[in-house]
C-alpha cells in the first residue's frame, strides 16, 4: 500500500533513532510505535497470535541484562558479590549493569521489530527494484533466484515422493545424498534452458563488455579515502572535520563510481510505482524524527535522548517536544487507519 | 594495470572489512577515547555502512567483468537451491548454529572461481534473506562475510589448479582436496559466527564507556570479548563448523562432480549471422 522506498526510510529512521537512543522512556516510546505500526499492518487472521517481537524481548532482554550485570562491576548500587575467583564475572553484581543490560537488550529489540515490520509489509519484488541501475545484473540474479525458488521447492518435493516411492527414506544426513544430487542437477539442467533462452532474446548482446578505467580507479580512490578517512578519524588526536571530510568524500566517490556504472547501458523500466501522497507523508514524518535525533537543533531537549545510569540509577528525564517529534514514525500507522474500510 | 587496480580494491575492501571487525578493541585504546565517547553511539552504524559501501563497490568491480547470461542464469538459479536449503533450515530447526547454505557456497566458490564464489555467497545470503524475511542492518555483514567465503574458496580452486595433479573442474574431487576443503569449511564456519558477532558486540556492549569508565584497556576489552563470544556463540560456531565439515565430506564429491559437467556445458557460444 505504501511504497517501498517510503518503508525503506521508515526503517532506517528506526534504526537510526534505535541507536542514537539510550533513553528508556523514548525507547519503549519507539518500541509502543513500531508494535502499533506492526498491528496496524497485520492481516486479521495473524493479529490474533503473540506477536513476534514480545517472543524476541523475552530473549533478547534477560540475556542482554544478565551478560551485562555479571560483566560489568561498575556502578553504586551493589546487588550482591560473586566471589573474586571467578575470571570476568568475580566482584559485585550492581543494579545500574543490570538496567543498562536491560536497556541494551529493549534496543536490540526495537532495531529487530522495525526491520520485521519493514519485512513483512514490503513486498519482495518491489524491494528487487530498488537495486540501482549499477546492480541491474544482480537485481536480474535475485530475480532470478526469487522466481526460481517456488520451484526449486516444488522440485524438492516431487524428488522426495519419488525417492519414498522407491523405498529411500530420510533418517540420517547421509539419505539426503539421493535428494541434494537431483535436485541441483535438474536445477542446473534448467539454468541451461533459462541461459540458452536469454542469449537467444540477445540478452546481454550490447552490455557484455567490461567498465573503463576510470570507474575502476574511482572506485579504488573512494575506497582508499574510506580506509583513511576513518583510520584518521579513529587513530589521530589532529582536527575531526579533516577526517571526515575525507570519510565523505570516500563515500562521494563510491556513490559516484555506482552511478557512473548505471549510466553506462541505459535501461528502460516499466511499470513504475506512483509515488502517492500518502508517502510524502511517511516520509516526512521520518525525516523529521530523523533530525530530531541527528542534528543539532536546540531547544527539543536533544541531550534527553541519552541517559546513563551510572555511576548511580537515576530518573531518566524527559522532553515532550522530543517526544512529539519521535511520534512521526507513527504516520504509516495512521494512514493505515484511515483507510480501513469500515 | 587494470589488474593491479582490481587487487586494490579486493585489498582495500578487506581493509575496511578487518578494521570493522578490531575497531571495538582498538576504541578505547585511541588517543580519542574521551571524544570518541560521544560519537561511539553512532559508530556501530557507521561500521554497518562502510560495511555496506565496501561490498557495493566489491559487488560492481565484480559486475564489471561483464556477467554473461550463462552465468546470470546459472547463479540465479544456484541462488535459488540454496535459498531453498536456508528456508529448510528455517523450518526445521537444526542443532546449534548448522546451516545448509555454507557448504554450497564453498563448493560453487571452489569449482566456479573467486568472482562467482563471490557473488554467490553475497547474493544467497540476500535472496534467502529477502524470501524468509531477514533484511536488516545486519544484512552487510552476512553479504561480506559469506562474499568472501566464496572468494577464498575460488582461491583455493585456483591454488589446487595451479598446483597440478588436481583437475577437480573436469572430473571431481580427490580425497587430499576434499580433506583441504572441509579445513577450509571448518575453518570459515568459526569465523563467519566471529565475523558476525562483531556486528553485534557493539549492541550489547552499548556505547562502550562504561568500559572506559571502568579503566578498561584493549586487554580487558579482549577479555570481555571473550567471554560473550563463550557465552553466546561458540557453541552454535563449533556446530556450523562440524555441519560444514559433514556436509562437504558427504555432498563435496557428487556435487563437485555434477558441478563440473554443467562448468564444461556452459561453454557454448553464439555467433550472430552477420
Amino acid at each position: 500500500m505504501l511504497d517501498v522506498r517510503a518503508w525503506l526510510l521508515w526503517a532506517l529512521t528506526v534504526l537510526v533513532a534505535a541507536s542514537s537512543c539510550r533513553n528508556p522512556l523514548y525507547v519503549v516510546l519507539l518500541l509502543l510505535i513500531v508494535a502499533l505500526t506492526d498491528v496496524s499492518f497485520s492481516a486479521e487472521k495473524e493479529r490474533r497470535g503473540f506477536p513476534s517481537l514480545f517472543r524476541f524481548a523475552a530473549l533478547a532482554v534477560p540475556l542482554s541484562a544478565a551478560f551485562n550485570a555479571l560483566t560489568v562491576h561498575f556502578g553504586e548500587t551493589v546487588l550482591f558479590r560473586l566471589p573474586g575467583w571467578l575470571p570476568l564475572l568475580g566482584g559485585r553484581v550492581t543494579l545500574e549493569a543490570l538496567v543498562f543490560g536491560l536497556m541494551n537488550g529493549l534496543v536490540v529489540t526495537l532495531i529487530f521489530g522495525g526491520f520485521s515490520v519493514f519485512n513483512r509489509v514490503t513486498p519482495v519484488h518491489d524491494l528487487v527494484r530498488l537495486a540501482p541501475q549499477a546492480f541491474h545484473e544482480a537485481g536480474v540474479v535475485v530475480s532470478i533466484a526469487l522466481t526460481f525458488i517456488p520451484e526449486t521447492n516444488r522440485s524438492l518435493n516431487r524428488i522426495r515422493e519419488a525417492q519414498a516411492v522407491r523405498g529411500h527414506r530420510v533418517r540420517g544426513l547421509r539419505d539426503w545424498l539421493p535428494i541434494v544430487v537431483p535436485l541441483l542437477v535438474s536445477g542446473l539442467e534448467r539454468s541451461m534452458g533459462l541461459a540458452e533462452a536469454m542469449v537467444a532474446r540477445g540478452y546481454g548482446a550490447v552490455s557484455d563488455r567490461s567498465h573503463p578505467l576510470r570507474l575502476q580507479l574511482l572506485l579504488a580512490g573512494g575506497l582508499l579515502a574510506l580506509l583513511s578517512g576513518w583510520l584518521g578519524w579513529l587513530f589521530f588526536p589532529g582536527p575531526t572535520p579533516l577526517a571526515l571530510s575525507v570519510l565523505a568524500a570516500g563515500v562521494c566517490l563510491v556513490v559516484g563510481a555506482v552511478w557512473l556504472a548505471g549510466k553506462e547501458v541505459p535501461r528502460t523500466r516499466y511499470r513504475s510505482r506512483r509515488w502517492r501522497i500518502r508517502d510524502t507523508l511517511v516520509a516526512l514524518g521520518s525525516v523529521l524524527t530523523l533530525a530530531a535525533v541527528q542534528l543539532p537543533i536546540p531547544m527539543i531537549g536533544r541531550d534527553t535522548l541519552y541517559h546513563s545510569p551510572y555511576p548511580r540509577l537515576s530518573l531518566p528525564s524527559f522532553h515532550p517536544l522530543m517526544a512529539l517529534l519521535l511520534l512521526g514514525l507513527l504516520v504509516p500507522a495512521a494512514v493505515a487507519i484511515r483507510r480501513r474500510p469500515r | 594495470m587494470r589488474r593491479v587496480i582490481s587487487i586494490a580494491i579486493y585489498a582495500l575492501c578487506a581493509a575496511i572489512g578487518l578494521l570493522a571487525f578490531l575497531y571495538p578493541f582498538l576504541l578505547p585504546s585511541t588517543p580519542k577515547a574521551p571524544t570518541a565517547m560521544a560519537h561511539s553511539q553512532d559508530a556501530p552504524l557507521t561500521t554497518a555502512a562502510l560495511v555496506g559501501l565496501s561490498v557495493t563497490a566489491l559487488l560492481v568491480e565484480l559486475q564489471g567483468q561483464a556477467i554473461s547470461a550463462k552465468t546470470v542464469a546459472m547463479l540465479g538459479v544456484l541462488v535459488a537451491i540454496t535459498s531453498v536449503l536456508r528456508f529448510i533450515e528455517v523450518v526445521v530447526p537444526l542443532p546449534g548454529g548448522v546451516s545448509l547454505v555454507f557448504a554450497p557456497i564453498l563448493l560453487c566458490g571452489y569449482v566456479f572461481g573467486a568472482r562467482f564464489g563471490f557473488l554467490m555467497g553475497a547474493f544467497t545470503l540476500l535472496a534467502s534473506g529477502l524470501v524468509t524475511g531477514g533484511v536488516g542492518p545486519w544484512l552487510p555483514y552476512q553479504m561480506f562475510a559469506a562474499g568472501w567465503m566464496g572468494l577464498s574458496a575460488g582461491w583455493l580452486g585456483g591454488i589446487a589448479l595451479v598446483r597440478g595433479k588436481s583437475s577437480h573442474r573436469v572430473r571431481g574431487l580427490g580425497r587430499r582436496e576434499l580433506t583441504l576443503l572441509s579445513v577450509f569449511g571448518f575453518g570459515w564456519g568459526l569465523l563467519f559466527g566471529a565475523i558476525m558477532n562483531v556486528y553485534f558486540w557493539p549492541f550489547a556492549t552499548g556505547p562502550a564507556n562504561q568500559a572506559w569508565s571502568a579503566g578498561a584497556s584493549l586487554g580487558e576489552a579482549l577479555a570481555r570479548y571473550g567471554a560473550f563470544y563463550l557465552a553466546t556463540s561458540l557453541g552454535w560456531d563449533v556446530a556450523r563448523a562440524v555441519g560444514n565439515v559433514a556436509l562437504i565430506l558427504l555432498l563435496g564429491a557428487p556435487t563437485v562432480r555434477a558441478l563440473a559437467r554443467f562448468r564444461l556445458r556452459f561453454h557454448f557460444e553464439v555467433h550472430p549471422r552477420a
